[in-house]
């Protein structure tokens, strides 16, 4: 083999493989191209092996022509390569971008929990600190320690739900207030979110529902702080600075002075209405005391919010049974986390 | 609490709108639930506490509004400056010993009803408006007075008592016939008046129907008495007999009320003429009244617990404007006899903070340390788990905690006593009757409801909650039903089976840094209806117990040399769990084997009766060094020689 002659032939690969990659539609074909003209079976690679039969200085100028067609065939085959991409991901018949997908995988979170979880997180950044009770509790707990003894008229206002062992269902979370006082001196700064149960069932009562329940109590606590904490804790939840919120006197005979908290509310027809969302009030003495906290050093405040009525309020729901349902129609409508 | 605008109008001479009044009478803690026309007139319907008996009446209404708001003029009523002319008093004997029972008993006789003669017109009509239903005309009196003053009286027709009347505890399991035709067993804890045969009304509850004046009843026995709310407390609730009455006297009455009542009473009954009276007869021993509460006033902590700076002399005030009496050298206050709810210190600071206005009272913010927010663990580990299911698909329920005995069936949660679920005693529906032992069943039911209204040929359901039995657990289920994958256009679907259910708990694992030995689980396939659900329970309590205090992630170094995988194919007997595999495995403890991979499991054609074919591949990686292919040789044949000594593996080629 001469210097000529490879020089003709490395010319006429170079032309024709210019010509046969320009004619290629599609990245398959491309890719047999590239097989064809610098693959092992390739005719540049077999005049690769044949270099060796020529002299060191013929090997140097043949082998700089043999890299110069290869270095040009790959350039013509990426400029191939980047044209067809861009035509194959525009290809109408190759990608519908309007196809439906494949099978979703986001599911639902239970707007209960959204708003348990919202609420939780307000008041965590208000130091207030998580803590649990039972479901099932005893008289003492529920009632007789929050000052409500047997014979008082605010027994009537719960109606509870008995076990066959004479426990009962907690008919508020207060009972968490109780808990936690036994087990924990001041200050003290909680929050008890769970489950309750009242025997009542119609458009705005369900036989369960849910509670989150506020506790502090602390030197000098006093009921302008109360104000302050659900003035805050409001205006977060609703994400609304200049919400309207009043106080008005109520009774709950675990706190004295008692309020509940009314927000301003406009419904669709646009009318403004007073729309009670939480109880609340100063942690009565005889509560402080049967927990053996001494009345005339501490004082604090205790809350109870409604979730139910905070979702209903949040998320514009209006019957309440929805909630225990578990229709897919309405839990489907929770779909960010 | 039901009144009518034109009523209060008697009492008080206010201005403003009835708007204006209501939303006063709501800010002072007397709820205005609606206000509504009435025939000329406008109802207003007042929520009241159970605390606030004293506003148990249109006149306690408006003594309120005048406490709230000076410029309020109360209305005296005239009372009729005239000398009666009494009647005789009956012939029944008042042999009242039991004065503890009953402090003070007020009584007039009334002779020669004339049952046609009407009562004034606006009486009747108001009476009308708030809903209450005519009977007779001293009756309706009664019931009219009982609103305006708040005063319960009763009538018992003179000529149906025979012998002494006294006031005494009824017998235990005593019978007693109510007005409302009712026959009711007593306990030794009522408190009954009774003649010498028969009761006659329980005390401060309700009349006897044998007693009871009817429209040929021609002499009348009123009575107007002070019972004792420590007495009557609970009582009329236990009986299912709650009346005006008893909800008023439970509550407290002002015991200079009965007196004043009749008076009104005979008033009117001499205006329209219905009947000769008595004058009034008084059993009573003012010893035995309820002593008014004299509490000392600590004026730093109303200012304090409250919140505003307020002076001593304009406590004073607030205080006095409700009635109550302040003695300077003490510097005590003492209730009015109509505000049973104020004996303690606290309540005199609750009073003075509602009159001061609860919205006046400013709004000073805490100090809040600037320490890191506590977070929840149980709460940070359940929300975990939950983002997880939305993730995958799962849409969250939550379910009522109570079931009925069908639903319990066959799904308990570890399989415990059926017996020992706990049952409420006095449940709603027999659907709701048991608290639930597994959230199964419930979740099985959802599907089952949103597979009638809804399209899908899928269901991912979960739920997160307490499960009762014996003890209280908290448990994560969830269920599952149908295809894998939603019906769409491409991916093969398959049905859900108990692997899938075994990628969760993986999945779990690797998101608290687990191993799957550490969760108490269950997986269990359930027919119901001919339809198939896979189920997963899971215990939470007992995960966050493994989790401790650390939901912590830490790096841990890992080696970046290159890595050699060998696959192996082998025969083994088909009840060899994987688990002992992985054991043997881990048991002979192969250098440089960093993973385990089950690639394949067949079980069928060309794989004898009685085995499987399992693929796995071995990982092998040194931390320090190249792994050469002859080493991962040695490393897989020393695992080969322990599965075929431990397992009688057959390779396969």
């Amino acid at each position: 083999m001469s210097g000529n002659t490879l020089k003709n032939d490395l010319k006429k690969v170079l032309e024709e493989a210019t010509k046969s990659i320009k004619a290629v539609n599609n990245l398959d074909e491309l890719e047999s191209m590239r097989v064809k003209f610098l693959g092992k079976k390739s005719s540049l690679n077999s005049f690769m092996k044949s270099l060796s039969e020529l002299n060191s200085e013929e090997k140097a100028i043949a082998g700089k022509s043999l890299n110069n067609v290869k270095n040009a065939i790959n350039s013509i085959l990426e400029e191939r390569k980047a044209l067809l991409s861009k035509v194959s991901i525009n290809s109408k018949d190759e990608f519908d971008l309007t196809m439906p997908g494949r099978s979703s995988s986001v599911g639902s979170i239970h707007p209960i929990t959204k708003i348990m979880g919202k609420s939780i997180e307000i008041f965590e950044s208000l130091k207030f600190e998580c803590v649990e009770g039972p479901e099932v509790e005893d008289e003492f707990h529920n009632f007789s320690a929050l000052n409500i003894p047997e014979s008082h008229p605010a027994r009537a206002m719960h109606d509870t739900f008995y076990l066959d062992n004479n426990f009962l269902l907690r008919t508020h979370t207060s009972s968490v207030q109780v808990r936690t006082m036994d087990q924990q001196d001041p200050p003290i700064r909680i929050i008890a979110p769970g489950k309750v149960y009242r025997k009542d069932s119609d458009i705005t009562h369900t036989p369960m529902f849910h509670q989150i329940e506020g506790l502090y109590i602390d030197k000098e606590v006093s009921f302008s702080n109360l104000k302050s904490i659900i003035n805050i804790f409001l205006k977060s939840f609703f994400e609304q600075d200049d919400l309207k919120i009043r106080f008005r006197p109520s009774y709950f005979p675990f706190t004295e002075p008692s309020a509940e908290v009314d927000i301003e509310y406009v419904d669709s027809k646009g009318n403004k209405n007073w729309l009670e969302i939480l109880g609340c009030g100063m942690v009565h003495p005889n509560v402080l005391d049967m927990a053996k906290i001494d009345s005339s050093i501490y004082s604090g405040y205790a809350f109870g919010l409604g979730v139910e009525r905070l979702a209903m309020l949040k998320l514009g729901i209006t019957d309440l049974r929805l909630f225990y349902e578990n229709d897919l129609r309405f839990l489907k409508q929770f779909q960010r986390m | 609490m039901k009144i009518t605008k034109s009523w209060l109008d008697d009492h008080l001479e206010t201005s403003g709108s009835i708007e204006e009044i209501c939303h006063e009478l709501t800010m002072a803690g007397l709820e205005v639930d609606e206000i509504s026309k009435i025939n000329n007139d406008e109802l207003i319907d007042i929520d009241l506490t159970p605390n606030r008996s004293d506003c148990l009446s249109v006149s306690g209404i408006s003594r309120e509004l005048k406490s709230i708001n000076k410029k309020y003029k109360e209305q005296i009523i005239k009372e009729n400056n005239v000398s009666y002319d009494y009647c005789e008093n009956s012939k029944i004997n008042f042999n009242i010993t039991n004065k503890e029972l009953c402090p003070r008993y007020e009584y007039i006789y009334l002779k020669n009803i004339n049952s046609e003669c009407a009562l004034p017109e606006i009486i009747s009509k108001r009476l009308q408006n708030i809903g209450i239903k005519s009977i007779h005309p001293i009756v309706d009196l009664l019931n009219y007075l009982m609103i305006d003053l708040g005063q319960p009286m009763h009538a018992y027709d003179a000529d149906k008592i025979s012998g002494d009347i006294s006031i005494r505890y009824a017998k235990q399991n005593e019978s007693f016939k109510a007005l409302d035709g009712i026959e009711y067993k007593l306990t030794s804890e009522n408190i009954v008046v009774s003649d010498s045969k028969n009761i006659i009304s329980l005390a401060g509850i309700i009349g006897s129907q044998d007693s009871a004046v009817t429209k040929k009843t021609k002499n009348i026995i009123i009575e107007s008495a002070f019972f004792n709310p420590k007495l009557l407390a609970n009582k009329a609730r236990k009986l299912k007999l709650q009346t005006e009455s008893s909800h008023r006297f439970e509550r407290g009455v002002d015991f200079e009320l009965p007196n004043k009542a009749l008076n009104r009473f005979i008033d009117i009954i001499y205006e329209i003429k219905i009947c000769e009276f008595s004058d009034i007869n008084i059993i009573e021993d003012v010893t035995l009244l309820p002593a008014s509460s004299e509490v000392e006033l600590n004026f730093e902590k109303i200012r304090s617990q409250i919140g505003i700076n307020i002076q001593d002399t304009e406590i004073i005030e607030l205080l006095l404007s409700i009635g109550c009496k302040y003695n300077k050298k003490n510097n005590s206050v003492t209730n009015p006899s109509y505000r049973y709810d104020l004996s303690i210190h606290a309540d005199y600071v609750e009073e003075v903070a509602r009159l001061y206005g609860y919205d006046n009272i400013p709004v000073s913010s805490e100090k809040l340390s600037i320490a890191p927010n506590k977070k929840y663990l149980p709460f940070e580990i359940i929300n975990e788990i939950k983002q997880y299911f939305y993730k995958n698909s799962y849409s969250e329920c939550i379910n009522y905690s109570f079931v009925n005995d069908d639903l319990l069936e066959n799904n308990d949660w570890k399989n415990n006593n059926f017996e020992k679920h706990m049952r409420i005693s006095n449940f709603m529906s027999t659907e709701q009757n048991k608290l639930r032992s597994n959230l199964v069943s419930s979740l099985i039911k959802n599907i089952q409801f949103n597979n009638n209204v809804n399209a899908e040929n899928s269901h991912r359901f979960f739920e997160i909650s307490n499960v009762f039995d014996e003890d209280v657990n908290q448990v994560l289920s969830c269920v599952v039903h149908g295809d894998r994958y939603d019906e769409n256009w491409s991916s093969k679907n398959r049905k859900f089976d108990k692997y899938d259910m075994t990628t969760i708990v993986e999945d779990l694992s690797r998101i608290f840094g687990l191993a799957k030995s550490d969760f108490d689980y269950q997986i269990k396939e359930i027919i119901d209806n001919k339809s198939k659900y896979i189920t997963l329970t899971l215990s939470i309590n007992h995960l966050i117990s493994k989790i401790e205090n650390n939901l912590k992630e830490k790096f841990v170094h890992y080696s970046k040399l290159p890595y050699i995988r060998r696959d192996l194919s082998f025969l083994i007997d088909v009840n060899i769990e994987y688990q002992s595999i992985l054991e043997l495995i881990q048991k002979i403890n192969v250098h440089s084997l960093k993973k385990i991979l089950l690639f394949d499991l067949y079980i069928g054609k060309n794989v004898p009766k009685g085995k499987k074919s399992l693929g796995l591949a071995f990982i092998f990686q040194d931390d320090a060094k190249t792994l050469t292919h002859e080493e991962a040789d040695i490393y897989v044949g020393k695992i080969v020689k322990s599965l075929e000594d431990e397992f009688k593996i057959e390779l396969r080629k």
